[in-house]
């Protein structure tokens, strides 16, 4: 790795814990208001300041790690996983510096700001070398394409932030009544998908630095009757193998917690080599995600909905509904031409249709449609507050679905190298 | 008749104007004309201004059916929402287009097993193509245009005839609203007021005591500009179906070879095609010495030719005459007046053109001459020395069926072999049949001298052999171009180009409307925009300060919805 890529990672690094720094100082802002020998609105103001300030900071540090890495690699770094969720978690931390610019909401940074650090955390996830380009990759339209679509999504993730916020400030956690508690429950499956990302992105980092691999090899008979070939697979898991690929054999396993051997085979319909493996990564995801969620229970002793609300007191929810509704009428247009019309474009000129209902096409089609649908039912319809919040926390998660969930479990003509 | 009659009567303004039925607003002064309306205190009701639109016809007929249930929004979140619906649901396998070979009624069964079976039987892996995906893209497209036509004549009408005077109950009740003495006297106050909404880039229009301050109208018309790019694009996607106006053809290209692009006077000459990878110091440290080949470049070198005379004749050679060159690349089609070329595959594998064998005699070794052997369309007769070969029978891809006898099992020339009859000095008179296997390896697998002596009832005395790779002539590669006609491409962009208008129109710039009036002294103020009440409520507040008036944001705020 030359010099210049050595130093992109770095600011990669430094631009990640600024982040982290910046969430804590938005933290100190909102909960520090109750502070004992101080006016809450003049110490809300003064730490939010300093918070916008690291978090500003970082964002300068994070371009400086995608330009840097431009240059170093000799083509705009949006081209694998690592590279896309990087460039996702600058930009919505652009779409929060737009956004807060707007609003001058303190408590906007201290759920917009740790979206980023997931995104930048489950980047770093994937394999960071520089890819040389495929082919179809070389062309002007990469940088506009991809750019454009994750601006517009990064809005959305603002949007979501917002909406999430609402719910919080809205729902009311005391009530017993039948209708209150669906939404409490709602909100608590809302942080249980937050605490599994976080824990999957853990888990990975834990057994990565601890080294653990285990390998298995797959044999497979293929081609018609009389002449048969079989094909050998390896496979290696990076997390203990509770489960095997199916119809595998062991090459080498490396003991975890007096687990010898996995404790079963993947399903028949799990019978490619990587499946067996994806499966693993869930079941460990889930796993770790339930003692995370329990050990946050402990410590906050209720549901962690009702332990977050208090966080909002005084903000005005209309306010947090118009910044969520605001974002998305920000975001939609530049989604509409950078994840659709720009693609169409690419896709004529590269494989000569302008579309092809790839999966990556449809699922963007879907997003589009969602946020369709809800800026017509706000509009025409009337769904505000409750309702529209809801539609924007579910739309982040179609985005995210297309963004990730599409290359992990469909893929298609659009799957990064290094996504395995 | 005295339907109308009390229609008539309820519609009548108390400021004299006659709304049509089904007006909410009073077209002119913007009172509430519903008794219960009028006697709440409720944000009103702003879209359209509160036309009445041609959905809301008192006794609708067949077609006012028709009408009000594709202008109906409800109906159209509904048609989003099973579209969306249906578009996941094709993403769960994929689709039949995905493969270029397959038979599907097998394919998914054996790939996906039951759940593949039943996709397909559901007729989802054709999801795109099945006539309830299109159905619902063409009643969209219905609701596109009627959902249009029935808001934006209303809207504009509204729009184009505003009074500058309104009723109290009209400014009272928006969204967001001021009251308030005021100093100055209420003329004089309009004059000043207006200038500082002037500086705001507001149109302002005064009438004594009243005050109609309007911007960035512009920005209302931006959903139905969408719709009208929607629409346009729906057509001409729709359109492409039509015959004549869509080709899409895959077609190989072996090199240095003319050939002919089906159903096109077109003619296409790969001069060379290249394929490069990436060399192993450009791959990063991980895929280093594990043999990963990661292409870097694939290009067709290309002469596009045009038929000018005797194209439909297979009789005569067609004059060609060269219109195009250039390199196709991933991402760099050739394009000729609407004709594209796109690289699409390549086989490396190399193809046998011709040879040139020499007539040998076994024994003594004697050369008695050569002749070109063309594989693809050999000529029928050939003279060697003293010899004549006449070419009885051409096999593309030698086999033998069930019976031993041979066949050409695929059209495509893998083991060509060609059956000839001998005939010359010391042969006998009715000559003697020969089997040639031009390549070495299909000679030695289907034992071409076992063959040959086994039809001629003991071994013949001549040989045809090529001595030397210059006596062969390969294709050492062949390029799969796509080969397309969209005649209905230039609509898509357009349509695409008017929805990107209408979304910037529709969503950069709000609709702002300013009402005040003055009465005995006090203000009343009302205001509307389509969207971001933050920014015109932070707007009135700032020009409210100009006028000495000092007020909080917030409290501008009248509920209601934040559409």
């Amino acid at each position: 790795m030359s010099g210049l890529l050595n130093f992109s990672s770095n600011m990669f690094v430094v631009a990640f814990f600024l982040y982290c720094a910046a969430f804590i100082l938005f933290a100190v802002a909102i909960m520090g208001r109750r502070w004992s020998n101080r006016d809450p609105e003049s110490h809300r103001r003064k730490w939010g300041n300093i918070a916008f300030g690291v978090s500003s900071l970082g964002l300068v540090l994070e371009l400086t790690y995608f330009f840097t890495r431009w240059a170093g690699g000799g083509h705009i770094p949006v081209s694998n996983m690592y590279e896309f969720m990087s460039f996702l978690s600058m930009m919505v931390m652009v779409a929060f510096t737009v956004v807060y610019l707007i609003y001058r909401k303190t408590i906007l940074g201290l759920f917009a700001v740790p979206i980023t650090i997931i995104i930048m955390a489950y980047a770093a996830v994937f394999p960071q070398e520089v890819q040389p380009l495929i082919p179809s990759l070389q062309s002007y339209w990469l940088k506009i394409h991809v750019t454009m679509a994750a601006a517009g999504e990064s809005f959305f993730a603002i949007a979501f932030a917002a909406g999430f916020m609402y719910l919080l400030r809205t729902v009311n956690f005391s009530s017993t009544d039948k209708k209150d508690r669906r939404q409490q429950r709602w909100v608590e499956i809302v942080f249980f998908s937050i605490i599994l990302v976080i824990s999957f992105i853990i888990t990975v980092f834990a057994f990565r630095a601890a080294g653990y691999e285990s390998v298995f090899t797959q044999t497979k008979a293929s081609g018609t009757a009389g002449q048969t070939t079989s094909v050998t697979q390896t496979v290696e898991y990076k997390l203990p193998p509770i489960v095997a690929p199916y119809q595998s054999k062991i090459e080498s396993y490396q003991p975890f917690l007096g687990m010898t051997k996995p404790l079963f085979s993947a399903p028949s319909w799990m019978n490619g080599i990587n499946a067996g493996r994806k499966f693993n990564t869930i079941i460990w995801t889930v796993i770790s995600g339930i003692i995370l969620y329990g050990i946050l229970r402990l410590i906050a002793r209720k549901p962690l909905g009702r332990a977050a609300s208090p966080f909002l007191d005084g903000i005005d929810p209309d306010d947090l509904d118009e910044i969520s509704y605001r974002a998305i009428a920000i975001g939609f247009p530049i989604f509409t031409l950078g994840a659709l019309i720009f693609a169409m474009i690419w896709a004529q000129v590269a494989w000569g249709r302008f579309w092809g209902w790839d999966p990556k096409e449809v699922w963007a089609l879907i997003c589009w449609l969602f946020y369709s649908a809800y800026l017509h039912l706000r509009l025409s319809r009337g769904w505000q507050g409750r309702q529209s919040s809801w539609l924007s926390v579910l739309g982040f998660l179609v985005v995210m679905f297309t963004l990730v969930g599409v290359n992990l479990v469909i893929a298609g003509l659009h799957s990064y190298a290094g996504t395995n | 008749m005295m339907k109308e009659v009390i229609a008539f009567k309820n519609t009548k303004c108390e400021c004299g104007h006659q709304n049509p039925v089904g007006t909410v607003l009073c077209e002119a002064c913007g009172r509430p004309l519903e008794e219960q309306d009028r006697e709440s205190n409720e944000v009103l009701e702003m879209r359209y201004d509160g036309m009445a639109r041609r959905s809301q016809r008192a006794n609708p007929n067949f077609i006012d059916r028709i009408w009000n249930f594709f202008s109906s929004v409800k109906i159209a979140v509904y048609m989003i929402i099973l579209t969306l619906l249906g578009s996941m649901l094709g993403t769960i396998f994929p689709q039949e287009n995905t493969f270029l070979n397959i038979d599907p009624s097998t394919y998914y069964k054996e790939t996906y097993g039951t759940a593949g079976w039943i996709y397909y039987k559901l007729g989802l892996s054709h999801t795109y193509e099945s006539w309830w995906f299109i159905l619902l893209l063409v009643m969209i497209g219905a609701s596109l245009v009627i959902c249009s036509l029935d808001r934006v004549l209303p809207l504009y009408k509204a729009l184009t005839k505003q009074r500058i005077l309104k009723h109290k109950q009209f400014l009272t009740r928006q969204r967001v609203v001021y009251q308030g003495p005021v100093e100055l006297e209420s003329k004089e106050w309009v004059e000043q007021a207006s200038v500082h909404i002037k500086k705001r880039g507001y149109r302002v229009h005064t009438l004594d005591n009243a005050l109609l301050a309007e911007k960035y109208r512009f920005s209302r018309w931006g959903p139905y500009v969408i719709h009208i790019g929607l629409i346009i694009f729906l057509l001409a996607v729709l359109a492409r179906g039509l015959p004549g106006l869509h080709m899409d053809q895959h077609v190989a290209f072996p090199e240095g070879e003319i050939k002919h692009i089906p159903n096109t006077s077109y003619y296409l000459k790969n001069e060379k095609f290249t394929v490069e990878y990436y060399s192993e110091q450009d791959l990063p440290k991980e895929f280093q010495g594990k043999n990963k080949v990661l292409p870097k470049l694939f290009k067709t070198q290309a002469t596009l030719y045009e038929c000018t005379a005797n194209c439909n004749d297979p009789s005569k050679q067609p004059t060609l005459k060269a219109v195009d060159h250039h390199n196709i690349e991933v991402n760099d089609p050739m394009d000729y007046k609407g004709l594209k070329a796109y690289q699409f595959d390549y086989d490396l594998t190399p193809v046998l053109r011709s040879v040139k064998p020499s007539l040998v005699d076994k024994k003594t070794g004697k050369d008695y001459g050569t002749f070109q052997l063309k594989i693809k369309d050999p000529e029928r007769n050939y003279k060697v020395g003293p010899y004549s070969l006449e070419l009885k029978e051409k096999y593309n891809d030698f086999g033998l069926d069930e019976n031993g006898q041979p066949v050409t099992k695929t059209p495509n020339p893998n083991a060509p072999a060609f059956l000839f009859l001998i005939k010359g000095p010391n042969l006998p008179a009715e000559g003697v049949h020969y089997f040639y296997f031009p390549k070495q390896i299909d000679k030695e697998r289907f034992q071409q001298d076992a063959i040959n002596a086994k039809m001629n009832g003991g071994s013949v005395p001549l040989e045809l052999d090529v001595k030397g790779m210059g006596n062969v002539d390969l294709s050492m590669s062949t390029t799969y171009l796509n080969i397309r006609v969209d005649k209905a491409m230039p609509f898509v962009w357009v349509g695409a180009a008017i929805v990107m208008l209408g979304l910037i129109l529709g969503f950069y710039w709000q609709h702002r409307r300013i009402w005040l009036r003055i009465d005995d002294g006090n203000l009343t103020l009302g205001a509307h925009t389509s969207k971001n009440w933050f920014g015109i409520r932070r707007e009135i507040a700032a020009i409210l300060r100009k006028m000495n008036l000092e007020v909080d944001e917030k409290s501008l705020d009248n509920g209601g919805n934040h559409s």
